[in-house]
């Protein structure tokens, strides 16, 4: 029973160890991502330090220069960047 | 009877008379060449460029393009010039007719699957070619003030936009987009064409 245990905690420990740089550089992507879309719409930025995700496709950005975005798909399929304070 | 300076001094005389004479000879082989390069590029160019002087004699023969230097160093530089450029004129048209093999949905595809460009810019830049091509379609039916000069410059920002998001990430992508820039632009900017356009 205990050896189950071990091999079970073993296993998760192994999973995120190995999922954790794998979310990191999805976020770095998402990053990247949203940066070029803040300059698509020539809004000032420099690059975005972070996201939180509020919903599917809905983000609220905080850039290295301050400013504050939420970026999201609306129900027409553009991509809106409004500025936030 | 004549002392040494003395006929040094006649001698020299009568060398220099010799070169003027020499030089009076080759005067007169300057118009033949005048009228050579009047006339279009014919052979008859060459015998008189021959007999002034003898080494260029096969020169001539193979090409155009040697007879124009000789026409230069000569007495008729700007009629030798202008017909290089009315031959040089053509080359410039003929390749970008050429080279105008665009493939649209290929261009399409491409940036759809390209992973240099995130998701939300995708749709981001698919949003401003669309506004684009309503700018276009409004100029087309007479609903819009902007003029060509103006969408020109939109085409041209947004394609750059396009290039720098592609920039060092996707070098064949960003080729094959700045290949066909101005193929691109041809279709655009032709009512029929564009009319007949289906992205």
């Amino acid at each position: 029973m205990n050896k189950r245990i071990l091999a079970l905690t073993q296993s998760l420990f192994l999973a995120a160890f190995f999922a954790l740089p794998s979310l990191a550089a999805e976020d770095e992507a998402l990053k990247k991502d949203l940066t070029a879309v803040i300059a698509l719409q020539g809004l000032p930025c420099g690059e975005v330090v972070s996201v939180k995700t509020q919903a599917e496709n809905d983000h609220a950005v905080l850039c290295k220069d301050g400013n504050k975005y939420r970026v999201y798909l609306n129900a027409a399929g553009r991509v809106v960047v409004e500025k936030r304070k | 009877m004549m002392s040494a300076p003395q006929i040094c001094i006649i001698a020299a005389a009568i060398f220099g008379l010799n070169a003027c004479a020499g030089r009076g000879h080759h005067a007169p082989s300057p118009p033949p060449a005048t009228n050579a390069s009047r006339t279009p590029q014919p052979d008859v160019t060459s015998p008189p460029s021959a007999t002034s002087r003898p080494a260029p004699i096969p020169v001539p023969k193979p090409s155009v393009t040697t007879r124009a230097p000789q026409a230069v160093n000569k007495t008729a530089p700007p009629v030798a010039k202008t017909p290089a450029p009315i031959a040089q004129a053509p080359k410039p048209t003929a390749p970008p007719s050429a080279a105008v093999t665009l493939d649209l949905n290929g261009l399409k595809t491409q940036l759809k699957e390209t992973k240099a460009i995130g998701l939300f810019t995708k749709i981001a830049l698919k949003n401003q070619v669309d506004d684009l091509l309503d700018q276009f379609r409004k100029y087309y039916q007479g609903k819009s003030k902007t003029n060509m000069m103006e969408l020109r410059q939109s085409y041209n920002l947004l394609l750059l936009k396009v290039l720098s998001l592609l920039q060092n990430k996707d070098d064949k992508l960003a080729s094959a987009i700045v290949s066909s820039r101005e193929a691109i632009w041809d279709l655009l900017s032709d009512p029929r064409k564009f009319a007949n356009l289906q992205i």
